[in-house]
């Protein structure tokens, strides 16, 4: 569980705005080791999108060194960049941004486009996924005739099409209510316990944030505070408020009779 | 879930969009049919017109290369006409033993359009010179005299002796002139002779009967033969294939001409050397046709053939060159008219067609730029799941071009139905001397739409086209394609 699979090393980013230079990262550090669930906060301007861009090979870093799984990004070219969004990361975006004209299904196969799969097993996978995050029998609806939430778990299972290194979620609840809000932080929990997934979440809410294992507070373009999340009670089969074992699917804990899920603020403003 | 597939979802599920291409696509496939097809029908027009006029132009050329070439020479006619000789006892006072010009009806007698020896000379010895009334008719010549004209005068092409004898009854006729009455007998004239040398050449000169309408003319080195003027025919009573008697001697007749001037209704043709026979004037002509070898040097000829026979009259056919030389100018006017017309029209067509091409490309360019712009986040979101930059230009490449490949197929259709309404409307009519065509396709008032559909709408073309239509898709749809694939998924993911 200690391999890393996000190695960042002093890493700066500065942005041009116009002749003026506007530092967005100074400087910062973070290894996130496979099979963590990590939460980013930290208030507008922070860096945030700009370090998940970087994390996510879509913008490069001015210097610093950010390697994925080994690989850094920060020399590939351009032109080889694609494959590593492609098999290393799966993006989850606040907006699902799910390919309208296409159903749950098809949308779970397009990363496996250019893959070398067949045809049949990207169907196989893709049903499969759908399964696993909770919408069996609903492959063949298109976005616009399933619910935000359905949307989400489409797309989580989108990310998971390639079995990525780990997923990469910007603001994943952000348009949710607070039911399907639970219902998608539980899935990621999940996913991490039963697959081992490894997880960075980009996220404003700490209620959301509170379900990691570990957050990470950014402000001025570095990581100001770092701090456990009940995750890590959870992943230790302890629950996260009185210490008592609990088993995996438990909601509520069968000691105290506290949610596992509910929380309070974390990071106070 | 490949990209052809996701092509074709995208352009259903855009249906505004995607009748926005097609119709812009279309209605230029449309117009590049029917244009070339438009094109093909006027430049048919006026290469038939052009086909026309040239031939008409050679024809007239060839016809003043040889009538208006034509210089008449022949000795001022006297008084005493020149009859022949014969044993009928019709009339046939004068003859050759006169002095000639003593009593000169002098040029007149070429007036008023008659023909030397049309009217027989006058009989009574010098009452009424040929002149007003008789014509005259002109002398005999003696052949050998002339023989050197061909070799001593520059500018000759040939020279073509005639004799020519009328034969005819006297008439007795009271006039009265200045106040006196006079009876006067003149020769009531039933056949003229013209006999003209059949040498090889006398196909190259016009010196033969044009009009043949039964039988056929006088061939070179003929003799015993003649071709009779449908008067003539009526006359002697004989078709092609009789026989007739000519001043004793029996002439088979080869074939019947209609006259084509008032001066050959009584004319009939045969060998010089027969006529010289039969009218007892061997060595004797009554004129010469000299023909110039061109129409320029026709009056330095009559010139010099004045100079050198002062004692001939040396007419030339200068109204009718003028006349010829007038109509080949109005002929090539026409024909300038008609290939300029034709190349308006093709340059016309040109012009149309690339606007056509730069308005079509340029329709599709920002319908797809649309297109691209409003896809933006979609862009970023496929760049982000890993799709590399040539998947996300192919895809949308491919849209644009199967957008392109539908309206391909419906332009041709609207193409084939409307290319004659649309390349009328479109294009110059091919005007033709005032007698302008009436839209493209329709050529003096024929229309010529069948012709079109068959002819110029092949397959060769549509297919071309249809290569036209994708080709255009292409170009309009390559630069919105290489902006998709620019667009940087970081920036896409804020767009809204």
């Amino acid at each position: 569980m200690s391999k890393p699979v996000l190695q960042i090393e002093n890493l700066n980013k500065t942005y041009m705005l116009g002749k003026r230079e506007v530092p967005a990262l100074k400087g910062l550090n973070l290894t996130v080791n496979a099979g963590e669930f990590v939460a980013i906060m930290g208030p507008s301007g922070s860096g945030k999108t700009t370090l998940l861009n970087i994390i996510g090979a879509i913008d490069k870093p001015t210097s610093g060194q950010v390697l994925l799984d080994g690989i850094d990004v920060g020399k590939m070219p351009e032109n080889q960049l694609y494959k590593i969004r492609r098999d290393k990361m799966g993006f989850v975006f606040q907006t699902f941004n799910l390919l309208p004209y296409l159903n749950a299904r098809e949308n779970v196969e397009l990363p496996m486009e250019g893959r070398g799969k067949s045809k049949s097993e990207q169907k196989k996978r893709a049903s499969e996924l759908l399964a696993l995050v909770g919408l069996s029998g609903r492959e063949g609806h298109r976005p616009q005739r399933l619910s935000a939430g359905e949307q989400q778990r489409v797309a989580i299972a989108r990310a998971l099409a390639n079995n990525p290194a780990f997923i990469l979620a910007d603001e994943p609840t952000g348009n949710l209510d607070s039911q399907n809000k639970q219902e998608i932080i539980k899935l990621l929990a999940n996913l991490n316990l039963t697959q081992g997934t490894t997880i960075i979440m980009v996220t404003h809410d700490s209620q959301a944030a509170n379900h990691t294992e570990r957050m990470l507070l950014l402000k001025d373009g570095k990581i100001i505070k770092e701090k456990e999340g009940l995750h890590l009670a959870k992943k230790n089969n302890k629950c996260p408020h009185c210490g008592a074992a609990i088993q995996v699917n438990d909601e509520t804990c069968p000691t105290c009779k506290k949610s596992i899920y509910s929380s309070d603020e974390v990071f106070s403003s | 879930m490949g990209i052809i597939n996701r092509a074709i979802r995208n352009i259903s599920r855009r249906k505004i969009r995607a009748l926005l291409v097609i119709i812009a696509l279309g209605f230029s496939m449309a117009i590049m049919v029917s244009i070339p097809a438009g094109v093909l029908a006027n430049q048919q027009t006026a290469s038939t017109a052009s086909t026309n006029l040239s031939n008409v132009i050679s024809q007239t050329s060839a016809s003043i290369n040889q009538t208006a070439t034509q210089i008449d020479c022949s000795l001022a006619p006297s008084f005493s006409g020149f009859g022949f000789r014969d044993s009928s006892g019709s009339g046939t006072s004068g003859g050759s033993g006169f002095t000639p010009g003593q009593f000169s009806g002098g040029a007149s007698g070429n007036s008023g359009g008659f023909q030397p020896g049309q009217f027989g000379g006058g009989t009574i010895g010098g009452q009424f010179g040929g002149g007003a009334f008789n014509g005259g008719q002109s002398n005999p010549m003696n052949e050998s005299l002339y023989t050197d004209i061909n070799s001593t005068i520059s500018g000759v092409a040939a020279v073509e002796p005639i004799l020519q004898a009328s034969e005819g009854q006297n008439v007795t006729q009271n006039l009265s002139f200045n106040g006196y009455t006079r009876s006067i007998t003149r020769l009531d004239v039933q056949y003229t002779i013209e006999g003209i040398p059949l040498t090889s050449m006398v196909n190259s000169y016009p010196i033969l009967p044009t009009n043949i309408t039964a039988g056929n003319n006088l061939q070179a080195g003929a003799t015993g033969e003649v071709v009779l003027s449908e008067n003539n025919s009526a006359y002697f009573n004989a078709g092609v294939g009789n026989t007739v008697t000519i001043l004793g001697q029996t002439f088979t007749v080869v074939g019947i001409y209609s006259p084509s001037s008032v001066s050959q209704t009584q004319t009939l043709f045969m060998n010089l050397s027969d006529a010289q026979t039969i009218t007892n004037n061997t060595g004797y002509i009554t004129s010469l046709a000299v023909f110039a070898q061109n129409s320029d040097v026709v009056s330095q000829v009559a010139t010099t053939l004045s100079t050198m026979h002062p004692e001939l009259t040396v007419t030339t056919d200068q109204t009718r060159l003028t006349q010829l030389q007038t109509l080949q100018s109005t002929y090539n006017t026409e024909l300038a008219t008609a290939q300029s017309a034709n190349n308006q029209t093709y340059s016309t067509a040109v012009e149309e067609i690339a606007i056509v091409v730069v308005a079509t490309s340029l329709i599709v360019l920002f319908v797809m730029l649309y297109t691209v712009k409003e896809r933006t986040k979609e862009i970023g979101t496929l760049k982000a799941i890993g799709f590399s930059n040539s998947t996300v230009m192919s895809q949308f490449m491919l849209e644009g071009i199967l957008l392109s490949i539908i309206a391909g197929v419906v332009g041709i259709a609207i193409g084939l139905i409307a290319a004659p309404t649309i390349s009328s409307l479109l294009l110059p009519s091919v005007g033709l001397g005032g007698r302008a065509v009436a839209g493209a396709v329709v050529v003096s008032g024929t229309s010529r739409i069948g012709g079109l559909s068959v002819a110029t709408l092949n397959p060769e073309l549509i297919l071309a086209l249809f290569g036209a239509s994708v080709l255009l898709g292409t170009l309009g749809s390559l630069y919105p394609a290489w902006r998709a694939a620019k667009i940087r998924p970081a920036e896409a993911m804020k767009y809204e």
